[in-house]
C-alpha cells in the first residue's frame, strides 16, 4: 500500500526516525571510540611473534628478525623515487612496519620493509624477547650464559634441541636471581635510603631554622648533629649492603645473537623478562598478557615513561580528584545555601548567580594561569616566606605542587556544585521546612537537621558533575603541578605521609607526554591508547562510586509525595 | 425551628453528636489566646481587616468560612507563620497569657514550641518514627535517652499511634499510610508539650477513616491542649469544636458555641454559608 508522504510526514515516524537516528549515532560513536582505544591499547601486551625473515633491496640480502606492527600501502612511484627497484607494472606496494628492536646495535627500533622483497619466512621457536631496563626490547638467539667469568653454558645452533633448552632454563632461572636482588636493592635505595635522605633534610631545614632565628645555644645543633651522625652511620651500613648486592646482581651476563648475525653481551641485571613467544602456547600468552596488564597498572614507569607502568599516575589522577571534591564540596555547598536560604532574593543575587554560572565557561587554561599566578606564586611564595624560610630559595609550596593543582581544579568545578546544590535547595518542599520551624527549630537548626540532608543527593549530583570535568582536565595542570615523571608518591610512610606540596602525575598529561614528548614515539603509540583506557576506566570508576553514594542518599531521604 | 430544618436538610444531624452534655459560655471561659485589633496585608493587600476573639483554654475552637476568607491566614499568625512570607504585614495584637507575641522580645522558635502547628498535608520528616518525634525535643537540647524515649512513647500514645507502630520505630516514617503520617505529626507536634495546637485542616488530604481517628484524637486531646483547627468540612466543624469562628472575607462575621452558630445562626451570611448558599 502506497502511503503519500504527506502522510507520512503526519503520522509523526520521520520524527521517531530522526530521534531514534540520532540517538543510535551517539551510541555508536561512544562505543567506536571506547572499542577503538580498547582494541589498540589492550593489544599492545599481547606476546606478538617473532619473525625472521629474508630481506632483499636492490639486490642486498640481509636477515630481519621483529614483529610486524602495522601495513600500508605506498605508490611505487614514491618508492621509485627513493631509489628502490620495483617490478615493472607494479602501482602499489605493501609495506610493512617491523618492530626491530635492539636500538643498542642498530640506533633504531623500527624498520619499514616491503613485504614482496621478504622471503623464508618463518617463526623459529628459539627466537626470543626480552624486555630490557634500557635500549628497548632485544630480539635474537641465546648463545651462551656465563657466570662472572665463567661459561656456564652455550649453544650454536637453532633448533630447539634439549641442550639449547636447558640453557635456556639456566639463562631464566639467572633472570629469577637478578630479580629477587633487584628487590632487595629497591627496598634499600626507595625506602631506607630515602627516608634517611627525607630525615636528613628535615635536619639540614631544622638547622637552617635554628640559625635564621639566630639561636646561640649549642644544645639543639648538637643534638642535630648527633642524630645526623647516627643516620650517617646507617647509611654508610646500607651502601656497603647495597654495593654487595650490585656485585650479586652483576655477575651474570648472557652472549646473544642478534639479526645481523653478530653476537653482543647483555648483562641479566638489565632484563627485566623473556619469552619466547613463538613457542609460547595460548594458555602460556595469556598469563604473559595478565602478567604484563598487572605491571602496567601497578608498576612504576621505565625509560621515559615508554615502558613498564604507570601506577603513579594513576594514584596521582585518583589524588587529586579526592582532594578537589573534599575541597569543592563544603565551598559550592556554603555559596549555595548563602545564595538560596539566606541572600535577599533581587538584583545583586541575580548578578551573583549570572556570574557564577558563566565562571564554568571560562576555558581551563585561564585558570591554569590563574592558579599559577596567584596560588603558586602569590600564596605559595608567601607562605613560603612565612613558614619554610629554611628551605629557600628553593620553594616548598611556592612551586607547583597536589594542593595548587586540586584548589585550582575547586575552583574550576565549583559553579557545577553551587548550581545543582541551588537547585536541590529549591526542590526541598515548603511544607518541611515549615514543619521544622513550626516544632520551634530555628532557620539554622531547620538547615542543618532537615533541609541539607534532603538536598544531599543534588549536592552528589553536582560533586559528579565536577568530577566528570576535573578528572579529565589537563591544561591547567600543566601549569599547577603535573610533571612527566615524580620521583615519589604523595602519600608515603615518612612523616606527613600526604606531602601536599609534590608535583605529581596525572593520566592526562601522560598520555600528552608518551604521545608527543617522548623519545621513541613509535614505541610508546599504543600505551597511549592503553593509558586513555585507563583514564576512561579511572573516571568511570570515580563516577560510579559517587552514583552509588548519590543512590543510597536518595533512597535516604526519598522526597515527600503524596 | 426553621433554622433546624435547613441544618438537617444539609445532613448535619446534631442530635447524633458524640458530645457530652455540659454548658458551654463564650464569657465564662478562661482564654489562651486573645486577638485584638488584627490587621494583616500581603503587600498592598489587605488580608485581615480588624480582628477581635478570645480563643478559650482547652477547648476546640473550629474556623469556617469560604477558601480565601482568611481563616488560615489567621490561624498562620498564632505561631507567626507569616513571619516567613514576604511582604507580609501585620498590625494589632495577639496575646498569649497577656503576652503581645509580635513583640521584639519574644523569641520566635519558642513561641512555636508553645503554639505547635500541624499542617494540611502530612509533612514528616525523612527520618525514622522515633526521630520525628524526637526532633522538637532534640531541638530544645534534651539529650538523656531515657528522658526522649518517655516522651516518645507518651506522645505515639497520644497520637492513637503508639499500638500501630511500636515494632517499627526506627523505620523511615515515609513508609507509613498518609492518616498514621498525619498522627505522627500530631505525636512530633505534641511531644514539645505546647500550650496551643493549631490544625491547619488536618484532615483534608485523608480517607473518611483516616480523618475519623484524626477527629477522635482531637477529642481526646482537648483536655490537654487549647486546640484551634481550620476546616472545609462543617460536618468536621459541628462535630470536634465547641466554639466556631465563622469568616469571610477577611472579617470575622460570628462567634459562637458550635451548636448554636449551626443551628440558630446570628447572622445571615452565616446562615447563608451553612445551609450552602455559598463557599
Amino acid at each position: 500500500m502506497k502511503v503519500s508522504f504527506t502522510e507520512w510526514t503526519k503520522s509523526g515516524s520521520p520524527w521517531v526516525w530522526l530521534n531514534a537516528g540520532a540517538v543510535a549515532i551517539c551510541v555508536i560513536m561512544v562505543v567506536g571510540l571506547l572499542s577503538l582505544i580498547a582494541v589498540r591499547g589492550l593489544g599492545h601486551f599481547w606476546p606478538a611473534d617473532i619473525q625472521q625473515a629474508t630481506y632483499s633491496l636492490n639486490g642486498e640480502k640481509s636477515r630481519v628478525i621483529g614483529e610486524i606492527v602495522e601495513s600500508e600501502q605506498v605508490p611505487a612511484e614514491q618508492l621509485r623515487d627513493a631509489g628502490v627497484i620495483v617490478p615493472e607494472g607494479t602501482l602499489m606496494m605493501r609495506r610493512d612496519l617491523m618492530k626491530i628492536g635492539n636500538r643498542d646495535v642498530t640506533g633504531t627500533d623500527f624498520t619499514w620493509v616491503l613485504d614482496n622483497n621478504l622471503s623464508e619466512r618463518s617463526n623459529p621457536e628459539m627466537l626470543f624477547t626480552a624486555e630490557r631496563r634500557e635500549w628497548g626490547n632485544f630480539y635474537g638467539y641465546l648463545r651462551a650464559l656465563k657466570e662472572g667469568d665463567k661459561l656456564v653454558g652455550q649453544y650454536d645452533g637453532y633448533e630447539k634441541t634439549p641442550e639449547y633448552v636447558a640453557l635456556w632454563k639456566g639463562f631464566e632461572a639467572s633472570i629469577e636471581r637478578a630479580l629477587i636482588i633487584r628487590k632487595d636493592i629497591y627496598q634499600i635505595e626507595k625506602h631506607e635510603i630515602g627516608s634517611i635522605n627525607y630525615e636528613l633534610e628535615r635536619l639540614r631545614l631544622k638547622q637552617r631554622a635554628l640559625e635564621l632565628k639566630e639561636v646561640s645555644d649549642p644544645a639543639p645543633y648538637a643534638e642535630i648533629e648527633a642524630r645526623r651522625k647516627e643516620l650517617n652511620t646507617s647509611y654508610e651500613g646500607l651502601q656497603q649492603s647495597l654495593i654487595d648486592l650490585y656485585t650479586e646482581i652483576n655477575r651474570d651476563t648472557i652472549i646473544a645473537e642478534v639479526s645481523g648475525g653478530q653476537e653482543i653481551d647483555i648483562a641479566v641485571a638489565k632484563i627485566v623478562r623473556a619469552f619466547r613467544p613463538n613457542d609460547m602456547s595460548v594458555g602460556a600468552k595469556l598469563i604473559h598478557y595478565a602478567e604484563k596488564i598487572k605491571e602496567f597498572v601497578s608498576d612504576d614507569p621505565r625509560e621515559a615513561n615508554t615502558e613498564g607502568g604507570i601506577f603513579p599516575a594513576i594514584f596521582g589522577t585518583v589524588m587529586m580528584v579526592v582532594l578537589m571534591s573534599i575541597l569543592v564540596t563544603p565551598f559550592g555547598v556554603i555559596a549555595a545555601v548563602y545564595l538560596r536560604e539566606y541572600a535577599k532574593q533581587g538584583f545583586t543575587t541575580r548578578l551573583i548567580r549570572i556570574a557564577v554560572n558563566n565562571l564554568a565557561g571560562v576555558p581551563s587554561i585561564v585558570y591554569g594561569v590563574f592558579g599559577l599566578g596567584f596560588f603558586v606564586y602569590f600564596l605559595g611564595g608567601n607562605i613560603d616566606r612565612l613558614f619554610y624560610p629554611e628551605a629557600l630559595p628553593s620553594p616548598t609550596f611556592g612551586t607547583g605542587g597536589l594542593v595548587w593543582a586540586s584548589i585550582t581544579l575547586a575552583l574550576l568545578t565549583v559553579p557545577v556544585v553551587i548550581v545543582a546544590t541551588e537547585e536541590g535547595l529549591s526542590r526541598i518542599p515548603r511544607a518541611v521546612r515549615e514543619g521544622s520551624l513550626a516544632l520551634g527549630a530555628t532557620k539554622a537548626e531547620t538547615l542543618w537537621k532537615v533541609v541539607l540532608p534532603m538536598a544531599s543527593p543534588a549536592m552528589m549530583t553536582g560533586v559528579i558533575l565536577a568530577i566528570a570535568r576535573a578528572a579529565g582536565e589537563v591544561a591547567p595542570l600543566m601549569l599547577v603541578g603535573v610533571v612527566k615523571l615524580a620521583p615519589s608518591l604523595p602519600l608515603d610512610a615518612n612523616y606527613p605521609f600526604l606531602h601536599l606540596d609534590q608535583k605529581f602525575m596525572h593520566l592526562g598529561f601522560h598520555i600528552y607526554d608518551v604521545g608527543f614528548q617522548s623519545p621513541n614515539v613509535e614505541a610508546a603509540r599504543p600505551l597511549v591508547y592503553a593509558t586513555a583506557l585507563l583514564l576512561v576506566a579511572v573516571i568511570a570508576l570515580l563516577n560510579i562510586s559517587a552514583v552509588q553514594i548519590r543512590n543510597h542518599l536518595r533512597e535516604k531521604y526519598k522526597s515527600l509525595e503524596m | 425551628m426553621k433554622m433546624t430544618t435547613n441544618a438537617k436538610t444539609h445532613g448535619i444531624d446534631i442530635s447524633s453528636l458524640q458530645r457530652e452534655a455540659r454548658t458551654l459560655d463564650l464569657d465564662t471561659e478562661t482564654t489562651t489566646l486573645k486577638v485584638r485589633d488584627l490587621r494583616l496585608s500581603y503587600g498592598d493587600k489587605e488580608a485581615l481587616h480588624g480582628i477581635n476573639m478570645d480563643i478559650p483554654k482547652k477547648r476546640v475552637t473550629a474556623f469556617i468560612g469560604p477558601s480565601g476568607c482568611g481563616k488560615s491566614t489567621l490561624l498562620r499568625c498564632f505561631n507567626r507563620m507569616n513571619d516567613l512570607v514576604d511582604g507580609c504585614n501585620i498590625n494589632g495584637q495577639i496575646l498569649l497569657d497577656d503576652n503581645n507575641i509580635f513583640d521584639r522580645t519574644v523569641d520566635v522558635a519558642d513561641l512555636r514550641r508553645r503554639v505547635g502547628m500541624v499542617f494540611q498535608k502530612p509533612n514528616p520528616f525523612p527520618k525514622s518514627i522515633y526521630e520525628n518525634v524526637a526532633y522538637g525535643l532534640r531541638i530544645q537540647g534534651i539529650k538523656k535517652k531515657r528522658d526522649i524515649d518517655e516522651t516518645v512513647e507518651w506522645a505515639l500514645r497520644s497520637a492513637a499511634l503508639w499500638d500501630e507502630v511500636k515494632d517499627r520505630l526506627h523505620e523511615s516514617a515515609l513508609g507509613m499510610s498518609g492518616g498514621q503520617q498525619q498522627r505522627l505529626v500530631i505525636a512530633r507536634t505534641i511531644a514539645v508539650k505546647p500550650e496551643v495546637l493549631l490544625l491547619d485542616e488536618p484532615a483534608s488530604a485523608l480517607d473518611p477513616i483516616s480523618t475519623l481517628k484524626i477527629e477522635e484524637l482531637i477529642h481526646e486531646l482537648k483536655n490537654d491542649f487549647t486546640i484551634v483547627i481550620v476546616t472545609h468540612n462543617m460536618q468536621q466543624a459541628a462535630r470536634v469544636s465547641d466554639y466556631t469562628a465563622f469568616m469571610y472575607m477577611g472579617d470575622l462575621i460570628e462567634f459562637g458555641v458550635t451548636d448554636t452558630l449551626f443551628t440558630n445562626p446570628e447572622k445571615k451570611q452565616t446562615e447563608d454559608y451553612i445551609t450552602g448558599r455559598y463557599g
